[in-house]
């Protein structure tokens, strides 16, 4: 098996899923960062195709402005050529940078939250090219904007989201608009509903699915280009007071995609790694 | 001067050091997680004159102590909370502060804070006249208070003569 590598982001996703830390690993959540947190994040992400398996790698930046506002950078290194489609919830080489907003905040109860996170962010293109059928492109910087919703508790987790991203034309070049959305249910058993000095493990079942719109290539809509898939897989999320590791791995249950054009992409999978600094910064009385 | 200076600043200490919190048991609204625990005990923290800071993330419940002479308020408390990203709700507390008022409107001021509650009673009153204008440990339940804001009234269980 082949195995080509690309450093890429974890956190290139619209920025509602820089939380990762907080929540799945493939799927939109809405966590944010509190106020004056630092987070950082990094990881790998594997999409395995039947004309390649390439790894992506980066590392992602989050500062809480307030307690429902977190600014958040990605700066991803890419390797390798695994020739598929393009993607939002696995990112490419694209650098990006935005804002996540947690416009609704409703605190229920004892250990539960309900609560609507949007982000906005530019997609710029990072220094590596892509490959592929995306891989000649003149590329042109992007907006990424999603929304998530969901619910938060001690023992059950449940959110969706979906997002958009939309490149620029250049050199009558462009990269596909990509539609992504998603769906995730955690849990936390019983007996794992400990004290925050210890480790927090939880449960997740993520469904992702993307829609790429046509690849438009020196003015001409490439044929065929577009393509449809879903995928469905479990994660693990294990955290400890301010660092966290989560792992996840997903296989299609539909696909909509020219073999011809981007091979068979058969497995994606993610391992990540979080570090939170909060602040301990407290106003005079 | 100098010299009555001096003597006025050591006759205010002993006065600054008879009033503060105690205690405060404070209950917290939306905390799922270990990180959202370790980012309240972080906030808690940092605030001056903390003792020690507990987290129950089943019951919500943030059991603060405090050291004797601190000037930390109820604010910096909910503060803690809300720059989280939480709520705050009911909170037991255990506080000395100067009774002030009158018979029928009692008030607790805790004095090196701008705390000032109104006092009521949680079951049949006590005699409180013979303690106005003196400095008293109070515990007793503030209610939830607004985002940004204290409550008004502390609803006292008992209150004793601080000797």
């Amino acid at each position: 098996m082949k195995f080509l590598m690309v450093l890429a982001g974890v956190f290139t996703l619209p920025a509602v899923a820089l939380a990762s830390d907080h929540g799945p690993v493939f799927g939109y959540a809405t966590p944010v960062n509190s106020q004056r947190e630092l987070s950082f994040d990094t990881g790998i992400f594997g999409r395995s195709g039947s004309q390649a398996t390439q790894l992506s790698t980066g590392s992602s930046f989050g500062y809480g402005l307030t307690p429902h506002i977190t600014l958040n950078a990605f700066l991803p290194a890419t390797f390798g050529a695994g020739s598929l489609p393009e993607s939002r919830i696995i990112s490419g080489s694209e650098w990006s940078a935005g804002a996540s907003w947690r416009f609704l905040h409703s605190v229920t109860s004892v250990g539960k939250r309900i609560e609507s996170t949007a982000s906005l962010g530019l997609v710029v293109p990072g220094p590596q090219q892509d490959s592929g059928v995306l891989a000649n492109l003149h590329r042109a910087p992007g907006v990424a904007g999603s929304v998530a919703t969901g619910l938060a508790s001690r023992s059950q987790y449940l959110w969706a989201g979906g997002g958009y991203t939309r490149f620029a034309e250049a050199s009558n070049d462009r990269r596909p608009d990509t539609l992504s959305w998603s769906g995730v249910y955690g849990y936390r058993p019983a007996k794992l509903r400990r004290g925050y000095n210890q480790w927090d493990y939880r449960g997740f079942a993520e469904l992702t699915g993307e829609h790429t719109g046509n690849v438009q290539k020196s003015g001409t809509i490439l044929s065929g280009s577009s393509t449809t898939s879903v995928w469905l897989g479990p994660s693990v999320l294990a955290i400890f007071k301010n660092v966290a590791i989560s792992g996840g791995v997903q296989d299609p249950v539909f696909r909509d995609a020219s073999d011809s054009i981007y091979g068979h992409e058969h497995l994606r999978f993610a391992i990540n790694f979080s570090y939170l600094k909060y602040s301990s910064h407290a106003s005079s009385n | 001067m100098k010299k009555m200076i001096v003597a006025a600043f050591f006759a205010f200490i002993p006065l600054a050091a008879h009033a503060e919190y105690e205690r405060v048991n404070l209950t917290v609204f939306g905390m799922d997680c270990a990180p959202c625990a370790h980012a309240i005990h972080v906030s808690m923290k940092g605030i001056e004159g903390l003792d020690t800071v507990d987290v129950d993330l089943n019951t919500g419940l943030v059991t603060i102590k405090l050291i004797p002479g601190n000037s930390a308020s109820m604010r910096q408390f909910n503060q803690a909370v809300e720059k989280n990203g939480f709520a705050h709700k009911n909170a037991e507390i255990v506080v000395r502060g100067k009774l002030a008022g009158s018979a029928n409107a009692l008030v607790l001021e805790v004095s090196g804070t701008q705390d000032r509650y109104a006092l009521s009673p949680m079951a049949a009153s006590l005699d409180t006249v013979s303690l106005l204008g003196k400095t008293v440990i109070v515990t007793g339940e503030l209610p939830p208070a607004p985002k940004g804001k204290i409550p008004d009234t502390l609803r006292y269980k008992t209150i004793t003569e601080v000797r």
